[in-house]
């Protein structure tokens, strides 16, 4: 039995030795992650989850090179016996199977084991390294406190820049002063239910809710009280209700603002403390795509996909497209109006919706030529109400864009040597129309001879613009050269180069003109390409574009004055010319303009004031009265500000309650007011004379006089 | 004893010297010896000069004159010789940091038959005065440390800046923040450098009106206080005459109204006929512009078309009110047909050509912030004018002259309201405020003006200068003080004044401050230097001969030479055995 305990005896030392090993191990991985988490945290991000994922890797690379569980029995037994001489190296003994060993090892044995059984093995050298690691880790834990704290060592890296959460100092922290009275004080924050946040409670005075949110008081007090009420800075005041004892005290009431206020028991007063009320933000509607104005050209897919983001700080309850379609023009304009749902269902009231809706353009009733109106709207949860712009979407008209109004005049066209445009699209969609009725060769066919026909559209619009015909260059000219224009330089010039940019050709266009006339070529251009691949239908939303492009060019040649009339009143002509301006009264304007007064007077005077009680500390009674005043205009700041003014606001009260004001008070609302008051504005004024008797005066006075 | 101890070391050396000199002489390794021998000699001569006293006799010079020594603050302890006695001094404060010394009461105490020393700052000019002119030797201290001269200007308008010139004494190695703090707030600092007398310049507009007092801090140590009193800028009457209805007119009549101003603004609208407004001023007849309507006015602003087409009656009363009454005028110059006495001082140039590009303009010295087209004309600048704004290439756009108890301002700008447009509100108010500042009538309702000619500190006299128009008692706190007359400017007064408590007075009605005695301590210990050398200096000291006795006396040789003789001769010994 003792050597069984031996050997339970010498397993267990390596499975203390493992678990001190793996505890050394973690302790340096958490040193790790530690000193990294710790350098993120001030260097980079506020975000803790570098370090902890730092954690778990590196314990598992110390483990994987440490092995801790390859430690044999044996080589503990090899520890024994070298650390314990008294087991006479026989604790290997111990290991080997009981009927393996000779009578003299059985012997040796059993004694080691007995020995063993009563020996006391130390920890320590087995806790060795877990104590270094654990003093690291003391010490990176105190350096880093100590680099945070003590050095500020974000401040060194980042400067002001670094978001408000983790730079501000802490002043809406204060600590918070409590009547001597109230030993405990046990504030509810119930939030609305549209916020869907759970109730909290805390024990502080200071405190923020959410808007329209309930807030009760249990204020306990360490002796009984008569009455205790909570006054709230121009909002009135709650009395609490007690009970039985008067040692316990509770209230309640809605927070719909924000601002300040006082517990009084038994009519002393508190400090100020603050409320600070969460505003609801109504839903903020992104639309990502389409764009504020779409125009659908002929041609194109009449579909449009509205893809919005939806955001809000609580949940967003609904949300629906108002579209309205417009059609005719003119006088005989229809509207009629559509509301549209998302397909998304707004129950999970989530914060933040990524919507999607494919608008059929033909589905809403809608041809060429009419217009699509929409926007879209969302409530969150607390019901407030947001919409996005109008966004406009149309479609082109090719009604009027093919109609002749206004070209049967113009330019003389030759239509046996060209197609106009118009006429290409029009083929274009004939041979679309008869595409299943041929064969696939004439369609080719018929395509191709569109493309040519576009080429030389293209190639006569082209010339407009000074650019080369294709029969130009590199023609080879076989005509026998005449023997009178030898050696004439200009003949052979023109025969050899190009004569683009010739002013002749160009005719005397705009620069954007000739820019608009460039784009219908590039249209034409494509509209070519798609022809000669036998796509006729995608050539026709670029033959549509290079059509409207020209139209526009024909319009902008024209103008249009309308006639007008006008009855000029008739004239006297004896009065007319005269130059008589007897009869004509001198305008006289009188006016007082009164200097805007200035808010900030209060604010002066209390300066004033002050500076007079740093000297002499009793306050008179009609300085308290300007105190008083200047207390109520940083009592307005406060409520706006009161990280800025309130402990300004506290320091003013102690002002005017005590007969001997505080220098600490007095300097503490100074530097408010230093902050609250704008600089002067400088203004033109008279200098000053010395007080000379008129001495200066007359000294000038005779210094004309001689200089004259 | 003494003796024979000196004969037995003396003998006892010889043995040593013969014993070491035969040593080494027995010496195999030859090298060095004579240097070895030399060496041990040394050695032993210098333990016996260590171990008997060495001493020689010298004469010295001593004067024996009757002296009695004053310290004032600033001395330093070292430089007292421990023979000097019948020390003295008027400190309390430096009795209990020197006990030696012996506190008096009063200066009159001081021995006048004995010669007067006197250590650290000196004395402040009155106690100066009451040595009666008893000649002294000044041995000054060093500079004090910190702020030793300082300067602001005091009384303010308000929107102006308030600025703090000075040098500060920095002897330390670290860097000094200077700071200037007004209503416990920090409002400007500046660095200065270690080891060095640093010139600093310190300025901020204060924030609201009547007394305030800033502060200035080396570090956090309070150097002392700045009293300043801003006074609300009061407003102007100004009659305005322009040739026709423009924008410039209107918009510094609107500039100048909305702010509490009072305008008459008269353009002509057609031959002999105007347009007149009235703002903030009561109506009255503008048909004829006499002297007594003038004088209502502090400044007028006009058309040099207009004042040149005045009646000669009205450019009379015009000139006349400018001449002896004081009248400011602004001149603004929009043609060049006539010339008349507002043009005697400026000539305009108008070169042909292009039109020059729109410029930042320099008003005043300082540079606008915005760009402004101000035409081709220029004012060619002459003697007894003084340019208030220039372009960048010293071309003058406005200028001003005396001329009589009065000014005259003339410029060529006649479209500043495009910077109102563009709302560079900044420049344009600069531009017209420096206009106007100078031109404007000067104020002389003021009755009396104080000087102090030292600051005053509590319980301390000072000297006050006061120059007032009638004759009325001074009084200080609401209590008369003596004042005497100056018998040749009959407005001048001088009197003296012991401030009871530091802070805020009442001086003749106005407002002074006495400062508390630690306020700007090194500006009053530089003030004292400077007063006791300027009295040293008057009052050298003549036809006094020391007398000087001549004294034998014995001189120990410090045995620290013999020392350093012995490591030398010992090391040398040493060193020669490691090489040889």
């Amino acid at each position: 039995m003792a050597k069984q305990g031996g050997i339970y005896k010498i397993q267990g030392l390596r499975q203390r030795w493992i678990i001190y090993q793996v505890l050394e191990d973690m302790l340096y991985s958490l040193y790790a992650a530690l000193y990294l988490g710790a350098l993120v945290y001030y260097l980079w991000s506020t975000n803790l989850v570098y370090g902890l994922i730092t954690f778990p890797i590196v314990f598992a690379i110390l483990l994987s090179i440490n092995r801790p569980w390859q430690m044999t029995d044996e080589k503990i037994a090899a520890f024994l016996n070298k650390e314990y001489p008294e087991l006479q190296e026989s604790s290997q003994l111990l290991l080997l199977p009981v009927d393996e060993l000779n009578p003299l090892q059985v012997i040796a044995s059993s004694k080691t084991a007995s020995v063993l059984t009563d020996l006391k093995i130390s920890h320590k050298p087995f806790a060795k390294r877990l104590i270094t690691a654990f003093f690291f880790l003391i010490i990176a834990t105190g350096l880093i406190w100590g680099l945070g704290k003590i050095f500020h060592i974000e401040r060194v890296f980042f400067g002001p820049n670094r978001p408000v959460a983790v730079c501000a100092p802490g002043t809406m922290d204060m600590a918070e002063k409590v009547l001597p009275q109230i030993s405990s004080v046990e504030i509810t924050v119930t939030p609305p239910a549209y916020t869907g946040n759970a109730k909290r409670v805390q024990d502080k005075f200071n405190l923020s809710a959410e808007e329209g949110g309930a807030v009760s008081w249990i204020i306990k007090t360490n002796i009984a009280v008569k009455k205790i009420t909570i006054q709230f800075i121009k909002n009135g005041e709650i009395a609490l209700q007690s009970n039985k004892k008067h040692t316990e005290w509770h209230a309640s009431t809605q927070i719909n603002k924000p601002g300040f206020y006082q517990v009084s028991i038994d009519g002393k007063l508190s400090d100020y403390y603050y409320i600070q009320m969460v505003k609801d933000v109504a839903p903020v509607i992104h639309i990502k795509s389409p764009k504020q104005y779409t125009y659908i050209d002929a041609g194109e897919a009449q579909k449009v996909t509205i893809n919005a983001t939806l955001n809000d700080d609580y949940g967003i309850a609904a949300s629906t497209i108002i579209a309205t379609v417009a059609k005719g023009r003119g006088e005989g304009v229809k509207f009629k109006e559509y509301m549209l749902s998302f397909a998304e269902v707004f129950d999970a009231h989530k914060p933040k919706y990524d919507l999607q809706k494919l608008i059929n353009l033909p589905t809403l009733d809608m041809q060429p030529g009419d217009e699509l109106y929409f926007y879209v709207q969302a409530q969150d949860t607390h019901k407030q109400l947001s919409r996005t712009d109008v966004y406009i979407v149309s479609i082109q008209d090719t009604a009027e864009l093919l109609s002749m109004n206004g070209v049967l005049s113009g330019v003389n066209v030759k239509p046996e040597f060209f197609r106009s445009e118009r006429q290409i699209i029009i083929d274009a969609g004939q041979l679309l129309k008869d595409k299943d009725s041929i064969s696939v060769e004439k369609f080719n066919a018929r395509s191709n001879d569109l493309g040519i026909d576009q080429k030389l559209l293209r190639l006569r619009y082209g010339k407009f613009l000074g650019e080369e015909g294709e029969d130009a260059i590199g023609a080879p000219n076989n005509d026998p050269a005449n023997p009178a224009d030898f050696s004439n330089a200009a003949k052979i010039l023109k025969e050899y180069t190009d004569d683009h940019d010739n002013a002749e050709d160009a005719g005397f266009f705009e620069p954007n003109i000739k820019a608009q006339l460039k784009a219908t070529l590039t249209e034409m251009w494509k509209a070519e390409l798609q022809l000669r691949l036998y796509k006729p239908q995608a050539a026709l939303p670029f033959a549509y574009k290079a059509l409207r492009l020209l139209k526009d060019l024909q319009q902008k040649s024209r103008s249009y004055v309308a006639k007008t009339a006008y009855n000029p009143a008739p004239l006297k002509p004896g009065k007319r010319l005269s130059g008589e301006l007897d009869k004509i009264i001198q305008p006289i304007n009188k006016q007082e303009i009164k200097a805007p007064a200035d808010q900030l007077e209060v604010l002066k005077n209390a300066v004033n004031v002050l500076e007079g009680l740093k000297s002499n500390p009793a306050l008179k009674q009609a300085d308290n009265r300007t105190l008083r005043i200047a207390n109520q205009e940083l009592s307005v700041r406060a409520s706006a500000q009161p990280g800025v003014y309130l402990s300004a606001l506290n320091a003013m009260r102690r002002i005017l309650l005590v007969p001997k004001a505080n220098l600490a008070d007095v300097n503490t609302v100074e530097r408010a007011l230093q902050k609250a008051l704008r600089a002067l504005k400088a203004m033109p004024s008279s200098q000053g004379t010395s007080a000379d008797m008129g001495l200066s005066k007359q000294y000038y006075k005779n210094l004309q006089q001689a200089n004259r | 004893m003494q003796a024979n101890w000196t004969y037995l070391v003396i003998a006892l050396c010889i043995v040593l010297a013969l014993g070491f000199v035969w040593q080494e002489y027995r010496r195999a390794n030859k090298r060095y010896v004579w240097l070895r021998m030399l060496a041990v000699l040394i050695a032993i001569a210098s333990l016996a000069c260590i171990t008997l006293p060495i001493a020689y006799h010298d004469s010295v010079t001593k004067s024996d004159e009757h002296k009695s020594i004053l310290l004032t603050d600033g001395f330093d302890v070292d430089s007292i010789k421990s023979t000097d006695t019948n020390l003295v001094t008027t400190e309390a404060a430096i009795k209990k940091a020197y006990p030696k010394a012996k506190l008096i009461n009063g200066l009159d105490e001081l021995n006048k038959t004995d010669k007067l020393h006197i250590y650290g700052y000196g004395l402040r000019a009155d106690e100066l005065a009451q040595l009666n002119s008893l000649p002294f030797v000044f041995h000054h201290a060093k500079a004090p440390s910190g702020i030793n001269n300082v300067n602001w200007n005091g009384h303010l308008k308000a929107g102006e800046a308030l600025q703090v010139q000075g040098t500060y004494n920095n002897p330390s190695a670290q860097k000094v923040k200077l700071i200037l703090s007004g209503l416990n707030t920090g409002l400007d600092s500046v660095m200065l450098p270690p080891n060095a007398q640093t010139e600093f310049d310190l300025s901020t507009i204060p924030k609201t009106t009547g007394k305030v007092v800033f502060n200035l801090r080396a570090d956090t140590a309070l150097q002392g206080s700045i009293p300043v009193q801003i006074s609300p800028v009061k407003p102007l009457k100004v009659l305005m005459l322009s040739a026709s209805p423009d924008f410039e007119s209107k918009f510094l009549k609107n500039w100048l109204t909305e702010n509490g101003y009072s305008v008459v603004l008269r353009s002509v609208i057609s031959k002999g006929k105007f347009n007149i407004e009235y703002i903030n001023i009561a109506q009255f007849s503008l048909d004829k512009l006499s002297t007594q309507t003038l004088n209502k006015f502090d400044l007028v602003i006009g058309d040099l078309s207009v004042l040149n087409g005045l009646t000669p009656a009205g450019s009379g009363a015009l000139k006349q009110a400018v001449a002896d009454n004081g009248l400011g005028i602004i001149v603004r110059a929009d043609s060049m047909t006539k010339r008349s006495w507002l043009q005697t001082q400026f000539l305009v140039n108008r070169p042909e050509g292009k039109e020059p590009e729109p410029a930042l303009l320099i008003i005043n010295g300082k540079k606008s912030a915005g760009k402004l087209v101000y035409g081709p004309a220029h004012i060619v600048y002459q003697n007894g004018t003084q340019p208030l704004i220039k372009t960048a290439q010293e071309k003058v756009l406005a200028s001003s002259a005396i001329f009589g108890s009065g000014k005259v301002v003339f410029t060529t700008l006649n479209n500043t309201f495009s910077w109102m447009l563009s709302g560079n509100k900044q420049d344009y108010m600069m531009l017209w405020s420096i206009l106007i500042n100078k031109a404007a009538r000067k104020d002389d309702t003021n009755e009396s003006q104080i000087e102090f000619i030292s600051p005053p500190y509590k319980g301390e006299p000072s000297q006050l200068k006061v120059a007032q128009g009638k004759a009325a008692p001074i009084t200080i706190n609401n209590k008369i003080i003596a004042s005497i007359q100056n018998p040749n400017v009959p407005f001048e007064y001088s009197a003296q004044y012991w401030p009871k408590a530091a802070g805020w007075q009442i001086l003749q009605g106005k407002n002074g401050y006495a400062f508390a005695n630690n306020d700007w301590r090194p500006v009053q210990a530089a003030n004292k230097l400077s007063a006791t050398e300027k009295y040293a200096k008057s009052h050298e000291i003549s036809g006094i001969v020391t007398k000087q006795i001549q004294q034998k006396v014995r001189i120990d040789v410090p045995k620290i030479y013999f020392y350093i003789l012995l490591l030398a001769a010992c090391t040398f010994l040493w060193v020669a055995t490691k090489f040889s």
